[in-house]
C-alpha cells in the first residue's frame, strides 16, 4: 500500500494540477479553444518565481508575478488565434514552443535549485503540522479560493458572456458581446492559473526546471475527464469540483501504480501509465452509458 | 429609423465562384415600420439582414440606424440598437445555460458587462412575467437548461430575448421557417403581438408570400440583390398571394427584358 510520504505527495501534486484543470476546463470547455500554452506557461510560471525568489522577493508576490506572466503567454496565443486568425491549436503550438526559448533566457540556465529560498511555504513550517502534510494545507486553502473565485466568476456577468462565447459565439455577438475580447480574456486567466500551479509547484519540489511542462496538458485534460466522469459537470461548481477531484484521482492512480510491486511497474511507465489512464477516462463514461441502456432495455 | 443606401456586396470576388449577393439595395425603415421581405432563393434576404446586423461587411454601400453610421461597426457594436432572431431555433439560445441566464444575457444586450452577479434578483419577476405571458409553463422552469426546451419553446423564448431591451430595429430571419406549421403559427402569432404592444421597428424575412401578406404594414421584395417592388397602405390592403405571383412575374419579365436589351 501507499506509503504517508507517498499519499500526501500524491495529494500535494493532486492539488496543484487541480489549478491546472482549472485553467483546461476554462479554455477547453469553457470556451471551446484546445490550449497547448500550457505545456510552456506551467514552467514559465515555475521560472519567474525561481528567478524572483533567488532575487528575494516576497514568495507571494513572486507567485503573483508568475499568474500575471502566465496571463501575458495565455493573451499572445489568444490574440494569434483572434487577431491573426492563426487556428487556436496552432496558435497555442507556437506560443508554446516560444516559450521553451523565453524560458531558458528567464532563468539563464535550464534549472534553478530552491532548496534554501524561502518559499510560501517557509512560514507553515513552524506551526506543528508533520513536513509532509504542510504543503497538503497549505494548497488546499489554495484550491478552495481558487475554485470560489472561479465560480463567482462564472456566474458573473462577464462570466456568463465568456460561457456563451464559448457555447455560440454568433448569439453571443448578437447580444453585444465583443467575443474576440472574452477569447483573450478566457485564455489569459486559464494560463495566469497554470502559471500559478507552475509557481507553487516549483517551491513545493525545490527546483524550476525548462523541461517541468512537457505532458502538463496531458495530464491536466486526463484529471478534467477523469473528474467529468466521476462527478457529472451539470452546473459550473460541479465542474470545478470535478477538476479538483479527478486530478486528485489522477495522482492517486499513479501513486498506487507505481507502488503496487505486483504489478511491476517503474516510475520510467509513468507515461505509458497516463495514456491508458487517460484512454480509460474518455471511454468508460461511454460504456456505463451503454451498460445502463442495456440494463434498461431487459427490464422493459 | 435605419436606412441602407446602395449596398453592395460580392462573395468570392475575383474566383470562379463570384457570386454577387447584393447589388445596389436599398432600403429605409421608418420607426415604427414592420416590414415583411420576400424573394427567391439567392435573392440576398439572409445577406441584407447578415449586412444590418454586421455578420458581413459591405463592399460599398452605406448603412444608417438612427442618425448613427454604422457601415463599418462589427456585429457586437450595433447589437445595443439591432436586436435578432435567427432562422435555426438552437442559433439564437445557449443550450447549456439556464432560461434565466440566457435572459440575463440578453437583458444586457449592448451594454456594459461588469463582475457583478449575472441572474440579478430583481429581473427574475420580468422573466417570470414575460415568459408566463407565452403560456408555455416556462415561468415555473427558470433554471432548466435551454437545451431542454423544444424548438419552438426556444424559439418563442429567442423572440422575449430580443424585445426585453428596446431596440431600433428587430430583425427575423425566417424565424419560422424550421417549425412545424402549428409551432409556427404561434411562434409568428407571439412575433405580431409583441411588435404591436412595444411598438417595435422590425424587418421580418419570410419565404411565404402569404405570410408576408397577412403580417405587417409593409412588403419588399428582393430580386438577385435588388429591391424590384415595395408596396404599403392602400396598394398593399387586399393584396392576394396571386397578385403577387403576377407582380413578380411581372418584374421577373422585366429584368429578362432589361438583361436581353443589354445582351442585344
Amino acid at each position: 500500500m501507499l506509503s504517508d510520504i507517498a499519499f500526501y505527495g500524491a495529494l500535494e501534486t493532486g492539488l496543484i494540477y487541480g489549478l491546472v484543470a482549472f485553467g483546461i476546463y476554462l479554455s477547453f470547455r469553457v470556451l471551446d479553444f484546445p490550449d497547448l500554452t500550457v505545456d510552456g506557461s506551467f514552467p514559465l510560471g515555475a521560472a519567474v518565481a525561481a528567478v524572483l525568489l533567488v532575487e528575494g522577493w516576497n514568495p507571494w508576490l513572486a507567485t503573483g508575478m508568475a499568474a500575471l506572466a502566465g496571463m501575458a503567454a495565455g493573451a499572445v496565443t489568444a490574440l494569434l488565434n483572434v487577431k491573426l486568425n492563426i487556428l487556436n491549436l496552432l496558435a497555442s503550438i507556437l506560443t508554446m514552443i516560444a516559450l521553451y526559448s523565453i524560458n531558458l533566457r528567464i532563468m539563464g540556465r535550464p534549472n534553478i535549485a530552491l532548496l534554501t529560498e524561502d518559499t510560501v511555504l517557509t512560514p507553515w513550517y513552524g506551526i506543528g503540522l508533520k513536513f509532509h502534510q504542510v504543503s497538503v494545507a497549505l494548497f488546499v486553502i489554495v484550491v478552495v479560493v481558487a475554485l470560489v473565485l472561479l465560480w463567482r466568476f462564472m456566474k458573473s456577468e462577464i462570466g456568463l458572456a465568456m460561457r456563451a462565447t464559448g457555447a455560440n459565439p454568433r448569439m453571443a455577438r448578437a447580444q453585444g458581446i465583443a467575443t474576440g475580447a472574452m477569447i483573450v480574456l478566457g485564455v489569459a486567466l486559464s494560463n495566469g492559473l497554470v502559471g500559478v500551479a507552475g509557481a507553487l509547484f516549483a517551491q513545493s519540489q525545490g527546483a524550476a526546471d525548462v523541461t517541468m511542462g512537457v505532458g502538463v496538458i496531458v495530464i491536466g485534460l486526463a484529471s478534467l475527464i477523469g473528474g467529468e466522469a466521476v462527478v457529472t459537470p451539470s452546473t459550473v461548481l460541479r465542474a470545478l469540483i470535478a477538476c479538483v477531484v479527478g486530478a486528485i484521482m489522477y495522482r492517486l492512480a499513479i501513486a498506487f501504480a507505481l507502488n503496487a510491486d505486483f504489478l511491476g511497474l517503474k516510475s520510467q511507465d509513468l507515461n505509458l501509465i497516463t495514456a491508458v489512464l487517460v484512454t480509460l477516462a474518455i471511454v468508460l463514461p461511454g460504456v456505463r452509458t451503454k451498460i445502463a441502456n442495456k440494463l434498461t432495455r431487459k427490464q422493459a | 429609423m435605419i436606412s441602407a443606401t446602395d449596398l453592395k456586396l460580392t462573395f468570392g470576388k475575383g474566383t470562379p465562384l463570384e457570386n454577387p449577393a447584393l447589388r445596389g439595395m436599398s432600403l429605409t425603415v421608418n420607426q415604427g415600420e414592420f416590414v415583411t421581405v420576400i424573394g427567391s432563393n439567392g435573392a440576398g434576404k439572409s445577406t441584407f439582414l447578415n449586412a444590418l446586423a454586421g455578420e458581413v461587411m459591405v463592399d460599398s454601400g452605406q448603412i444608417i440606424v438612427d442618425n448613427q453610421d454604422v457601415t463599418r461597426l462589427p456585429t457586437h457594436k450595433r447589437a445595443a440598437r439591432v436586436a435578432r432572431v435567427f432562422q435555426d431555433p438552437l442559433a439564437g439560445t445557449c443550450e447549456n445555460l439556464s432560461i434565466e441566464e440566457n435572459l440575463s444575457l440578453a437583458i444586457k444586450r449592448g451594454q456594459t458587462r461588469f463582475l457583478t452577479s449575472a441572474v440579478k434578483k430583481r429581473y427574475l419577476e420580468t422573466f417570470r412575467s414575460s415568459l408566463s405571458s407565452l403560456k408555455l409553463g416556462l415561468e415555473n422552469r427558470l433554471g432548466d437548461k435551454m437545451g431542454l426546451l423544444s424548438g419552438g419553446q426556444r424559439q418563442a423564448v429567442s423572440l422575449l430575448m430580443a424585445s426585453l431591451t428596446p431596440s431600433s430595429i428587430l430583425l427575423l430571419d425566417e424565424h419560422t421557417a424550421a417549425l412545424d406549421p402549428k409551432t409556427a403559427a404561434f411562434v409568428l402569432d407571439l412575433t405580431t403581438q409583441i411588435i404591436e404592444e412595444q411598438k417595435l421597428t422590425a424587418l421580418m424575412v419570410t419565404h411565404s408570400m402569404k405570410q408576408a401578406l397577412e403580417v405587417g404594414s409593409r412588403t419588399v421584395m428582393l430580386h438577385q440583390g435588388q429591391v424590384v417592388f415595395d408596396i404599403a397602405g392602400k396598394d398593399r390592403e387586399g393584396l392576394e398571394v396571386k397578385d403577387l405571383l403576377g407582380l413578380f412575374e411581372k418584374q421577373r419579365g422585366l429584368q429578362v427584358d432589361d438583361d436581353s436589351l443589354l445582351l442585344g
